[in-house]
């Protein structure tokens, strides 16, 4: 197959309208990201598998546009000055792409004293508060009425962040997504809520969950803008939270953002996928992978050469190979301290 | 001293805490204009805006969720569910998010909440508007509990739990709203997780919570009169809970009655007795120890019904009388 | 190189799976992500996929294995690779352990068939005990044999059974820490809680009862300040607190009411006069004693106690007698007077007066009590009210007999010699008409003795 396949029609296009934004370092890191993203989530299924981590896992494989695009769209830093994240558990690519510590992630994963939680977390619950990344949630829906307290906070406090909160096509349909959207709508706060249509709510397909085209049509419900974007289109995804995000600080308070994904792995271990084909799946890969059209763009656009776009996914798979390494070299946590962290 | 209600000791806890700290902030179903369905916050929209007695739709989930953010990111939201039967809605936010972040997040995040809900039967609003649901908190790790019974004691804890930089469910009681009793002006705190000795005696201790101490202060009156003596426990926090003064009590009295609004089965009576029964008191019981707590059914509209569902004075006067005379 | 393919951990809870059926042989050609085999796994039935593309080589396992999960089942060869490249099995030496684990261990003996003591010597028991035995669980080597042989049979292991279920003593966990410190045994303790459950107060009184603890009483203790002189400060311990607890909680917690009657002496000093000219010994408390069980057996409501919601009727009458010591009182019962004879009685109540004062009681001296006589007449009091001691329902006090003149039937003054009765009575139990009419059953038998045989 040839790059231009892959390419959408409005790849170009785009690239040309942020190139100046952006710059081409800022895009090589962008795919890089991306690559460690995948590389992570790989190295975690073989990890389970081989016995060396325990509990489940909810890989992003296949959704890296969007962690990718999202997050640099976003003012990263700590305290005031940065925004906030708030994700659920298919979100190990959105702290990677938050730019957390590929070590301390994977040490968490590996239920480390070194990890973001120090062992108490996991999988499902990385968060790195120090830069305002407040925690992957196991709930559905569970973050979505957070954001609007930290909205709530960023507006008493007269600061310009903006909170994206990032969660997925299930959690639209929970009556807490409601809530919330009306109350960040009603006091315009400045969140971007941001849905991961990744087709699938654990089994349970799009279409037989909605009964409108796109959930973005739901934001003119609670009168916030609403769009849908390509998911697996880095730009179009940074673009479409980059305007949210203006928007946000402007005082025009909440969008609500739909990205068109698709994952490639079971929902979580034990998924036989009995619920698509094996054909659908393939398509996905073969036509629509993420990583591989802002390969194709960079190499079209002669950001990077085809080596180069090859030598990236070695890099990413070093920079794992590495994070493993101090993970397992990492002490568990002290079982002394178990009582720990509950109480303030 | 100066007299004020339990609910203008509560409003008075609120306003002198806004004014000082721009991290306070009060957020609810009707408790600007309207000023609460109890009238808690009544007044306090006029003093410090609509920014900062914030208004909320129909959404408990959403408030229990934008206390949490907002507590996550600097803030110290004081949330108010206008009845303790409509947590229900929020029991996700609650009982997963802001009991588990900081623990979830290896303890590198904290919650600085309160929210604030009246429970308990007594005013004819039946099953859906009367319930005690504390000890569903009680259960979950992260979370405080704490239940006021005197105007005072409702001041100091209320400050105590906007300052305590964990999660308070902080329960009131609709019958003890309108109760008078003696409230400083200034300022104060009283410790959470600190057990009050109500009042003393050699015969039998009652430990009991919320409006049940008032009704076991009346019993002990009546039975002072009859040579029976009281020793009343209000455990005022519930979780984290101060036992020491019920198993000293108990060592000295060597009966224990544990009285509570909440449904016997599963309340935390049982806890309360299991913490006696395991401790050093237990080789100084005279008597087994006794609950006597709501029934096990939904709140009844019936005025009769209603008020034999839960403990009264004279239930309290019986029980504690039988335990002192050993008839037990 | 080759891929080794893994038998991939599908849930936490896994262990090991089984295959299912092999999708590929060795020899096909894959592509990464192609099922190779099907396993069940706790939850469903799962396809391990390859892990690259290439040749599939090397099968492990056939389907029908139960595979521990990452041990390897097959491997994938790349292009040109020969099978050769197969290392050896990785689980081989895993397969060695686990075989040498599961070598059937010597087959266990039935425990039935022969139990065995910690030395392994058979037990020489009876099938029947040793059935009996094992329903109880009980061990036979803490069986003695009594059989042929010293062969156990079914009667020593009953025995034993018997020996174990001794009644369970109902105690307050107050009473069995107090039992514990004063080394009382709760056995000889009377419980007045609910159904006879011993309290912590009656170990209390029990101890104070004991004649160690009456020889303990300090008088003055060392640590109390120093007294003004004249006066004298004796704490509040031991018998005198016992009293004090026991006299306070009666006389708050049961209602007393009171009955006196005057009864005429003439019949017992009649009867008192006929046996001193045998030198005999007769005292007025010991026939007031007797002829208070001659009542009590008419009016058994008086014959009681009363714990908790239970009023208990006792068919025996144990009478308390109260005894003054020096340092207080004690009330030691003469046990089931109505079957005594006045001359049994007599000997029992100088010996037990006697061991009072000598504090010789035992612990059976005191308990069991089910009503009391208390007799001050010697000291010359008129008359008394008594405060009862529960459990009992009933206390009858006795003061001295005083030469009174009453008028006959037809009003002339007669000298006769009278002496009050005063009975108090716990209201919960006993009523004004019943105790009224156990005054005058008594009035009846000490006005006339002879009745006693009756």
């Amino acid at each position: 197959m040839t790059m231009k396949d892959v390419l959408s029609p409005t790849a170009l296009s785009l690239y040309h309208e942020l190139l100046e934004t952006l710059g081409p370092e800022a895009l090589k890191k962008m795919l890089l990201t991306m690559h460690t993203i995948r590389a992570f989530e790989e190295r975690a299924e073989q990890l389970y598998a081989e016995g060396r981590v325990h509990g489940t896992m909810h890989l992003s494989i296949g959704q890296e546009a969007t962690a990718v695009g999202a997050s640099s769209a976003m003012i990263r830093s700590s305290g005031d000055a940065g925004d906030y994240l708030l994700n659920h558990h298919r979100g190990h690519g959105h702290c990677l792409a938050w730019g957390s510590s590929v070590d301390k992630m994977m040490a968490e994963f590996m239920g480390k004293e070194t990890g973001y939680c120090r062992g108490r977390g996991g999988s499902m619950h990385i968060a790195d508060v120090d830069s305002n990344n407040l925690g992957a949630n196991g709930i559905v829906a569970g973050g979505v009425p957070i954001a609007v307290g930290v909205g709530l906070s960023i507006k008493m406090r007269g600061t310009s962040q903006v909170c994206l909160v990032i969660f997925g096509d299930g959690a639209a349909n929970e009556g807490a997504f409601h809530e919330a959207l009306n109350m960040a709508s009603i006091w315009k706060l400045p969140i971007i809520f941001l849905c991961e249509n990744n087709q699938y709510a654990m089994s349970m397909p799009y279409p037989k969950a909605f009964n409108i085209e796109k959930i973005s049509q739901r934001a003119a419900g609670y009168g916030i803008h609403g769009e849908t974007v390509d998911g697996n289109d880095v730009l179009a995804v940074y673009k479409a939270v980059s305007e949210a995000a203006q928007r946000a600080r402007n005082g025009e308070g909440p969008s609500l953002i739909e990205s068109i994904t698709y994952r490639y792995k079971g929902h979580s271990k034990s998924d036989k996928q009995a619920y698509r084909t094996r054909e659908e799946v393939q398509d996905w890969r073969d036509n629509r992978d993420p990583i591989m059209r802002f390969n194709a763009l960079l190499v079209r656009t002669g950001v990077i050469t085809e080596a180069e776009g090859e030598g990236m996914r070695e890099q990413a798979v070093e920079i794992i190979d590495r994070a493993v390494a101090f993970s397992e070299a990492s002490p568990d946590p002290d079982l002394k301290m178990i009582m720990d962290g509950v109480y303030a | 001293m100066r007299e004020l209600s339990y609910a203008e000791a509560l409003r008075e806890g609120l306003r002198q805490m806004m004014e000082t700290d721009p991290s306070i902030f009060l957020i609810g179903e009707d408790i600007g204009v309207y000023g609460g369905a109890f009238g808690v916050t009544a007044g306090l929209i006029d003093q410090f805006g609509g920014q900062r007695v914030i208004d909320t739709p129909i959404s408990e989930a959403g408030i229990a969720g934008a206390c949490i953010g907002a507590a996550l990111t600097g803030m110290r939201p004081v949330g108010e569910i206008q009845f303790m039967d409509f947590v229900t809605l929020s029991m996700e936010q609650l009982v997963l998010q802001a009991a588990k972040v900081r623990f979830m997040f290896g303890g590198k995040a904290k919650v600085p909440m309160v929210l604030r809900m009246p429970g308990g039967s007594g005013t004819g609003a039946a099953a859906q508007h009367s319930e005690s649901l504390e000890n569903w908190f009680v259960h979950v790790p992260g979370l405080k509990v704490v239940m006021p019974a005197t105007p005072y004691d409702a001041k100091g804890l209320l400050i105590s739990a906007i300052y305590d930089d964990n999660p308070v469910i902080f329960v009131e009681h609709k019958l003890l709203y309108k109760t008078k009793g003696d409230v400083p002006e200034k300022p104060y705190r009283i410790p959470l997780s600190q057990t009050h000795v109500v009042r003393q005696g050699q015969h039998v201790t009652v430990i009991a919570t919320s409006i049940m101490v008032t009704r076991a202060l009346a019993a002990a009156d009546a039975l002072a009169k009859e040579g029976i003596e009281l020793e009343i426990i209000d455990p005022r926090t519930l979780k984290p809970l101060d036992d020491a003064p019920i198993i000293e009590s108990v060592k000295k009295t060597g009966r224990a009655l544990i009285v509570h609004e909440a449904v016997e089965i599963g309340g935390f009576g049982g806890e309360i007795a299991a913490r006696i029964a395991g401790s050093e008191a237990f080789d100084y019981l005279e008597a087994p120890i006794r609950r006597l707590a709501g029934l096990d059914i939904p709140i009844p509209y019936n005025r009769e019904l209603e008020r034999n569902t839960v403990p009264q004075i004279e239930n309290i006067i019986h029980e504690a009388r039988k335990l002192a005379q050993t008839a037990y | 190189m080759a891929t080794a393919v893994i038998l991939p951990k599908f849930g936490f809870t896994l262990e090991s799976s089984r295959i299912v059926r092999w999708l590929v042989n060795e020899g096909d050609t894959v592509r990464e992500g192609d099922p190779l085999c099907e396993v069940e796994t706790d939850k469903v039935n799962m396809e391990v996929e390859a892990t690259a593309d290439g040749v599939v080589a090397g099968i492990q396992y056939p389907a029908g294995a139960d595979v521990p999960v990452t041990n390897v089942i097959c491997y994938i060869l790349k292009p040109g690779e020969s099978a050769d490249a197969i290392l050896a099995p990785e689980h081989a030496s895993a397969v060695a352990a686990e075989s040498a684990a599961s070598t059937p261990a010597p087959a266990q003996p039935s425990t039935s068939a022969a139990q065995k003591a910690a030395n392994g010597v058979p037990i020489n028991a009876s099938p029947l005990a040793i059935r009996v035995a094992e329903e109880h669980g009980i061990d036979l080597a803490s069986v003695q044999g009594s059989g042929a042989g010293g062969k156990i049979t079914r009667a020593d292991v009953e025995a034993l059974i018997a020996a174990k279920d001794t009644p369970k003593i109902r105690a307050t966990p107050a009473a069995r820490r107090i039992a514990a410190e004063n080394a009382v045994e709760l056995s000889t303790v009377t419980g007045t809680g609910p159904k006879g459950r011993i309290q912590g107060t009656d170990v209390t009184a029990a101890v104070a009862r004991k004649p160690a603890a009456v020889l303990d009483m300090p008088s003055a203790p060392s640590s109390a300040p120093e007294p003004t002189p004249g006066n004298r400060v004796i704490k509040l311990e031991g018998m005198r607190r016992t009293i004090a607890t026991r006299m306070q909680q009666s006389f708050q917690q049961a209602p007393h009411t009171f009955f006196e009657a005057n009864i005429d002496t003439a019949g017992v000093d009649a009867l008192r006069a006929r046996l001193k000219a045998r030198n005999e010994k007769l005292s007025v408390t010991s026939i007031i004693v007797k002829a208070c069980a001659w009542t009590l057996k008419r009016h058994p409501y008086l014959n009681a106690t009363l714990t908790g919601d239970e009023i208990t009727l006792w068919s025996d009458c144990n009478i308390g007698v109260a005894v003054a010591l020096e340092n207080g009182l004690i009330v030691p019962v003469v046990h089931k007077v109505d079957g005594k004879s006045l001359q049994t009685i007599q000997t029992e109540i100088d010996d037990l007066a006697a061991r009072a004062r000598s504090n010789a009681l035992r612990l059976n001296d005191l308990a069991d009590g089910t009503f009391t006589v208390s007799n001050l007449g010697m000291y010359g009091i008129d008359r008394f009210t008594a405060i009862i001691n529960p459990p009992q329902v009933a206390i009858l006090a006795v003061g001295r007999a005083v030469r009174q003149f009453v008028p006959d039937e037809h009003g002339s003054p007669v000298a006769k010699s009278l002496v009050s009765l005063m009975l108090s009575t716990d209201h919960r139990v006993v009523d004004g008409a019943q105790a009224a009419q156990f005054m005058a059953d008594l009035r009846l038998v000490l006005e006339d003795p002879m009745l006693m045989l009756w």
